[in-house]
């Protein structure tokens, strides 16, 4: 499959401080990138430089092979951009709002008005259309930003923190739209910091702090390569000092922590069943509460990646 | 009580946290200090000047004129400077309602409604009255020759510090009721500058004076019925201009004594000062009552007056219109002209625009005939015979053959008569023909004499001219910085729009939002122009045109070129600068400053004593003095035009036509060549500022 969104050594820099520093980026047709990192990280310079709004230093960036900076005109009409703040146009009302950006694109006459309606049932804001832009909520502003970048049918859909502020029933719909925009086979850049709903929508992800990649490729590799070992929560009834020693002693046991009573225990990568714990505890006469495996997540590999650096 | 007294008046201003933040920052700021040393530097440069240019005097009474002399200036050097800073710090406070993060957390706190927005109001105001006392040792030094009365100086300092404190007022309240917005920064300061220009300028309308010798002794003297409401006039008043003295209670008309009249017409400028503190507190009083509960209400003043009115259907909902093939001209031009604000002042603009024109015209054309007349075909040649009008009978009389007339005191010819005169005397022969020897003509009274016509049609031009032409730089200016701020300009970036289609598109759409407006001033002169049409059929031969034909080819052109220029230039500066207030300020300074500077040198060229029609071909490459001459070319169009005949007049106009079709095409030229120049740089410009 050919990789729609590629970046090569990409890097920025504002005077002396650096936005990203040689970025390897490369996302393929039809995947859902979720790009993730602390605050000025270079997320959103990266989707500016994508969305031909900034120059690269130096490097490279290209979308369906064509180089932003040189090819801008042509990748323009291919890319869909949501900024992260949302463009006040307090004078316009919702279809004006989308007609004025049809027409930016090029599209006029009956097509426009057609495309123009057919966007605003899919995103559900008919009802909508004759409201001012300006007077929406949040969430219905967020969708109408989706909806502009609709309008001209992109191959490429930039979205920066498109869910940012929304309330979760905002959040929710927002997903869904996007879950439907990528069963439509549109390719999705994403930045986003609510995790959960990256890991539930994206394919792929990249981690990204002080302008470096630490990571990029599909989530199950991701949430493998941070996991080093399986992690077994373990609450006993009482004396959970001593049912630390107790397990600490086994040899398939990495490592053993206590927490307010919780035990988590690392058990060795090569060890399939884990229920000696279990047994091992009973026949000490322990009172086994709790024993659950502990979850690798997106956020558990975001804490584990990253180091909290901000530039 | 004083316990009450002293916690509550202790709370608002010494110890009021707002302000307290705003002093102890006061002068840290670079900016803050470069406008104070421009200022400062400014005033002395102005003192040095004067003092040397006095530096030979030796007599005292000769030096205390020049420090006299030296106080006027300097005191309308500062009252200038403060009506021009006064509106730049405190047109911030309407916007803080928008910018609200701030303005929402001190609502948040404790603060009283007080304490808010008298710290917001005294804080904004802070800065010029710090200007103005910064400036009181420089004022210090035309006491030392003396002729300067400590109350002059008192004047002066209160008509500027009541000046800034009303100007910061009006700003409080229009952001505490949340009747502002970005956009209407400009519009209060333009309402600022208008306001006080424009009085200045009605000032010599002599219809508005209050003048002659009912009310003064010196009858060389007058004042104006907006010397106590402008502060430029005020101060004029009070400095003993004795060609601007205002009159004693005791030479008023007992109908005018009484108060507040009567205190309005004898001191200016204590009313203006007293006025202004007390609107002052009139505006600030209700910002103190209301803030929190308009704070809270979720509808705008101004949306509740405007739905009120009718003039918008609903706050948050409107039809949608069609947009055009150029999206970003259809914004320019339909989006920002339908908004409730720019349809009310254009209407308002028109309407008022079309007024003037008609109410001018019926005084002018309202003719008064004397009890007798004469006609056109007055006189038989063959029959030796004059006919002389009544109101109800015709006389006929003979007349000698070397019969003498004259037209307002000056020799005529009988052939040159054409049209109807007023009989002013006529002397009839001794003998029995009783032929008539001698016939004094006059031309009959109007409501308004051609002059007058002219001055009030030109100022009403001029007027209208400068409004359009500082509404469209101003949104010119804001256009794309305002993108720039909100973030919308990322979206059209990202889009396939070029940077050619971008700003053709937004030069189109504010031609295509000023081109109404525009319309004023050429409807006015076409009223004119046909009604000169009109009148020349039937007065004939010494028929004056109020306003030359021409104009209107060569004032519609005019005003296309201007209003292209200014758009030029608005969305240069928009493009260059980051912020809109700057890009506007810039904007409007460079256009005022090329058409008023085009427009002193042009004046002066016309106004030659040259019998040539070549300067008039010079000073066509300014447009305000094109439309100055054009529309009174007697005040104006030099000595062709005053004492000229018929043949030169005619060159110089065909010499100004000529030149004005030529400068229209140069300025068509360079306005191009910046289009040009913006469309290459774009990009670069843009990316400059990427952040």
């Amino acid at each position: 499959m050919a990789a729609v969104i590629k970046t090569i050594n990409l890097t920025k820099r504002y005077g002396s401080l650096v936005a990203l520093s040689n970025l390897n980026l490369e996302i393929q047709e039809g995947d859902c990138f979720g790009f993730i990192g602390p605050n000025g990280a270079g997320k959103t310079t990266t989707i500016k430089v994508l969305a031909t709004l900034l120059q690269p230093t130096w490097g490279e960036a290209r979308i369906c092979d064509m180089v932003v900076g040189f090819q801008s005109r042509q990748i323009r009409p291919l890319i869909g951009y949501v900024p992260d703040s949302f463009g006040a146009y307090e004078d316009m009302v919702v279809q004006e709002y989308l007609e004025f950006f049809a027409a930016a694109y090029g599209i006029h006459g009956t097509n426009r008005t057609k495309i123009v309606n057919d966007v605003l049932e899919l995103t559900d804001l008919g009802h909508k259309r004759d409201t001012l832009v300006d007077s929406l909520s949040r969430g219905m502003k967020q969708r109408l930003s989706i909806a502009r970048v609709l309008v001209h049918d992109p191959k490429v859909l930039l979205l920066d923190e498109p869910a940012g502020n929304l309330d979760p029933r905002a959040r929710i719909e927002m997903r869904e739209l996007l879950k439907e925009l990528r069963r439509m086979g549109k390719t999705i850049l994403i930045s986003s910091h609510i995790l959960p709903e990256l890991a539930d929508l994206c394919n792929t992800v990249g981690i990204i702090e002080q302008g470096e990649l630490l990571y990029s490729g599909p989530v199950a590799d991701i949430l493998r390569r941070v996991k080093s070992g399986r992690i077994l929560q373990v609450a006993v009834s009482s004396n959970s000092q001593l049912a630390q020693g107790l397990l600490s002693g086994d040899p398939r046991v990495a490592g053993i922590t206590s927490l307010d009573g919780m035990l988590k225990v690392v058990v060795n990568e090569d060890v399939q069943d884990v229920s000696f714990l279990a047994e091992m505890l009973v026949k000490n006469g322990f009172r086994v509460t709790m024993l659950k495996e502990e979850e690798v997540n997106l956020e558990t590999a975001f804490m584990r990646l990253t180091k909290g650096v901000v530039q | 009580m004083i316990a009450v007294a002293r916690d509550i008046f202790w709370r608002l201003i010494p110890a009021n946290p707002i302000l307290l933040r705003i002093i102890s920052m006061a002068g840290k700021r670079r900016r803050d200090m470069l406008i104070r040393c421009g200022y400062l530097g400014l005033l002395c440069l102005w003192v040095i000047f004067m003092l040397l240019a006095a530096s030979g005097q030796t007599k005292l009474d000769d030096l205390a004129k020049s420090s006299a002399g030296i106080f006027e200036k300097i005191s309308y050097v500062q009252l200038i400077l403060v009506a021009l800073l006064a509106p730049v710090f405190t047109a911030g406070a309407i916007t803080q309602e928008g910018d609200s993060q701030t303005y929402d957390i001190l609502l948040a706190t404790p603060l009283s409604n007080g304490q808010i927005v008298l710290g917001s109001l005294l804080s904004r105001v802070f800065f010029v009255i710090a200007l103005l006392l910064s400036g009181v040792p420089i004022f210090a030094i035309t006491q030392i020759f003396g002729g300067v009365g400590l109350d002059n100086i008192l004047y002066s300092f209160g008509i500027a510090a009541g000046t800034a404190f009303v100007t910061g007022a009006i700003a409080m309240a229009l952001a505490t009721f949340r009747i502002g917005t970005r956009r209407t920064i400009f519009g209060f300061y333009l309402f600022i500058v208008l306001y006080m220009v424009g009085l200045v300028l009605l000032d010599s309308v002599p219809f508005l004076q209050i003048t002659g010798g009912a009310v003064y002794s010196n009858e060389s003297s007058h004042i104006s019925w907006f010397t106590g409401i402008n502060p430029f006039l005020a101060l004029r008043a009070s400095m003993g201009d004795p060609s601007y003295l205002p009159p004693l209670a005791a030479d008023l008309p007992a109908e005018l004594r009484f108060w507040p009249i009567g205190w309005y017409l004898t001191s200016p400028h204590t009313f203006y000062i007293t006025a202004t503190f007390v609107l002052g507190m009139a505006l600030t009083i209700p910002s103190v009552v209301f803030l929190r509960r308009v704070a809270q209400s979720t509808l705008s003043v101004r949306s509740w007056v405007l739905l009120k009115l009718r003039i918008i259907a609903s706050a948050t909902t409107h039809k949608p219109r069609y947009v055009w093939h150029n999206p970003i001209a259809w914004r320019e031009a339909k989006t920002k002209a339908s908004a409730a604000r720019m349809t009310w002042m254009r209407y308002a603009l028109i309407a008022a625009g079309l007024a003037g024109a008609i109410w001018t015209l019926t005084r002018f054309a309202h003719v008064e005939m004397p009890d007798k007349y004469i006609a056109r075909g007055a006189f038989n040649t063959d029959q030796g015979m004059v006919t002389i009008l009544t109101s109800d009978r015709s006389i006929e009389q003979t007349y000698a053959p070397g019969l003498k007339i004259t037209l307002d005191g000056k020799a005529i010819r009988m052939s040159d008569l054409d049209g109807r005169y007023g009989v002013k005397d006529y002397t009839v022969a001794s003998g029995p023909r009783k032929d008539v020897t001698t016939l004094n003509l006059v031309n009959p009274k109007r409501g308004m004499s051609l002059k007058e016509a002219q001055t009030y049609l030109l100022w009403m031009l001029l007027l209208e001219i400068a409004v359009v032409l500082i509404v469209i730089t101003n949104v010119a200016a804001s256009t794309v910085t305002r993108e720039k701020e909100d973030g919308s300009l990322d979206l059209l970036l990202s889009s396939p729009i070029t940077s050619r289609y971008y700003l053709w598109g937004k030069l189109r759409g504010l031609l295509s939002l000023a081109l109404p407006l525009n319309l004023v001033p050429v409807a006015s002169i076409f009223v004119f122009v046909v009604y000169d049409v009109f009148r020349m059929i039937a007065e004939g031969g010494q028929f004056q045109w109020v306003v030359f034909p021409e104009a209107i080819v060569v004032v519609p052109l005019i005003l296309m070129t201007l209003t292209a220029l200014g758009a030029v230039v608005g969305i240069e500066m928009s493009l260059r600068c980051r912020r809109t207030m700057s890009a506007v300020m810039i904007s409007v300074a460079i256009v005022v400053g090329v058409v008023g500077i085009f427009g002193l040198i042009g004046n002066a060229i016309a106004g030659t004593t040259s019998w040539n029609w070549a300067p008039l071909v010079i000073a066509a490459f300014s447009p305000i003095t094109v439309v100055s001459v054009i529309a009174a070319p007697a005040q104006f169009g030099g000595r062709v035009f005053d004492e000229g005949g018929a043949d030169l007049m005619l060159g110089a106009r065909i010499g100004m036509f000529i030149g004005s079709l030529i400068s229209s095409g140069i300025y068509g030229l360079i306005i191009w060549a910046i289009y040009k120049s913006m469309v290459k740089n774009f990009d670069m410009t843009i990316r400059r500022q990427s952040r």
